[in-house]
């Protein structure tokens, strides 16, 4: 049986988790708070309310530390039924992890604070789709600076068109995650400082379908 | 024998477009609270720093931090403007504010950056959804080392998750949100074959952009509605 997840940021006052809580239906509650908020009056409050809750806890201060707790939390509330996300409660960095995750990983996402606003997220587009194979295959063999002529002929020996890989590259440049400049009299290219964020999204192998 | 690492010149890869024209300009936004800090770490760190744009509450505190931001800025000749922004506002309005600010920014040819760390959780987040609808590079500073931490969002426009013919499509159901149209309504509207146009309606409801509602008057009738928030990500 497919289950509706709700997966809701809290902070100390429950009050800014329950007008997602009366508008959003769902069948599992998950709330991602940090450590202090579990202790407090507030979250008690709430689980007397709601005792199945599951609680996912973060530092609500570490923004990337609480994104990648969200995704996690996502992609396994995904596997059971459809995913919602409220990011009204919390810190602003959980609130902005919570954000930055829904749009990852393509689930729907509210604001309740107070009214209600649902974020532009296109379900099911995700991080991952954005990259093509060949794109992936430049990420794997791009661990430093290298000559262009090198990346390009090292990845075309993974069975890409050269045009292909040359294509991937530019594409790598748009995103801005791949730099390339002239040095010495050869055209060399280099990982952005972007990249190494995106390392795992490159390496992942999406699912077909 | 000098390595391929040390060889390396950062400078020289700043840039990916005609050398000859040189790096564009960097217009630096941000959101500010009661700290300064939080802004200025990123002020520090920009290249090829044009200009500097930021939104603040109308609190005192917030105030107090501006003038300090800007009397930083002038001291680094960095010419600077500062927008004061209502929480009475909801947070697609405040988007729809510093978006525009961004693209008459990108319009003008300058490369941009954001800092989403001050300010109100609204304002942040805000600057947060134009950053990633926009494909702007975005950090925020560490509350207490003050370090600034990229955040993982590529230079592409969100919107690109649509195809050219479903943004169309969205884009008429947004104009007429307040109409009523059936999927043969919207082929004949927009000069598509229904089979078409019902192919579309069916990726778009697939990725939460419409819905397809009964129609209260007619119960064999089923409208297309645009999402909430779909405003948004159109710009």
């Amino acid at each position: 049986m497919a289950h509706r997840t709700l997966i809701a940021t809290m902070g100390f006052d429950e009050r800014h988790v329950l007008p997602s809580l009366r508008l959003l239906p769902y069948d599992r509650l998950v709330l991602v708070a940090g450590r202090e908020t579990v202790r407090s009056a507030g979250f008690r409050r709430l689980r007397a309310l709601e005792p199945a809750l599951r609680t996912v806890r973060v530092d609500p201060f570490d923004l990337m530390g609480s994104m990648e707790s969200i995704r996690e939390t996502i992609r396994s509330a995904a596997k059971d039924g459809s995913v919602r996300i409220s990011a009204s409660g919390g810190t602003k960095i959980l609130t902005n992890a919570a954000i930055l995750a829904a749009f990852q990983e393509g689930v729907e996402a509210w604001y309740c604070d107070p009214d209600p606003v649902r974020l532009p997220v296109l379900q099911g587009v995700v991080l991952d789709a954005v990259f093509s194979p060949a794109e992936r295959g430049i990420a794997r063999a791009l661990h430093g600076p290298m000559t262009h002529d090198r990346l390009v002929s090292g990845v075309a020996s993974q069975g890409f068109a050269r045009r292909t890989v040359l294509g991937a590259l530019q594409s790598l440049v748009g995103k801005g995650l791949v730099e390339i400049g002239r040095d010495g009299g050869s055209v060399w290219v280099r990982p952005s400082p972007r990249f190494a964020l995106f390392r795992d999204h490159l390496r992942r192998v999406p699912k077909k379908g | 024998m000098v390595s391929a690492r040390s060889r390396f010149d950062r400078r020289k890869f700043l840039s990916s477009g005609p050398t000859d024209l040189g790096p564009p300009m960097t217009v630096l936004f941000g959101t500010l609270g009661w700290r300064p800090q939080s802004l200025l770490p990123s002020i520090r760190s920009s290249e090829n720093l044009e200009r500097v744009v930021f939104y603040h509450s109308d609190h005192a505190k917030s105030r107090e931090a501006r003038a300090k931001v800007m009397e930083f800025c002038r001291s680094l000749g960095v010419a600077v403007s500062a927008v004061e922004v209502s929480d009475a506002f909801d947070l697609l309005h405040v988007a729809g504010q510093i978006r525009a600010d961004v693209r008459k920014e990108r319009a003008a040819g300058s490369d941009l950056r954001f800092n989403i760390a001050g300010g109100t959780r609204l304002m942040s987040s805000a600057a947060l959804l134009v950053c990633i609808l926009e494909g702007i590079p975005a950090t925020y500073v560490h509350d207490e080392t003050y370090q600034e931490i990229p955040l993982p969002l590529l230079r592409i426009s969100y919107g690109a998750g649509l195809t050219p013919k479903q943004r169309d499509v969205l884009s008429f159901l947004v104009h007429n949100r307040d109409k009523d149209f059936t999927e043969t309504a919207l082929a004949k509207a927009l000069g598509v074959h229904k089979a078409t146009m019902n192919h579309h309606v069916r990726e778009l409801e697939a990725k939460g952009a419409v819905a397809r509602l009964s129609d209260p008057t007619d119960a064999r009738r089923l409208i297309v509605k645009p999402a909430p928030g779909m405003e948004l990500l159109l710009g």
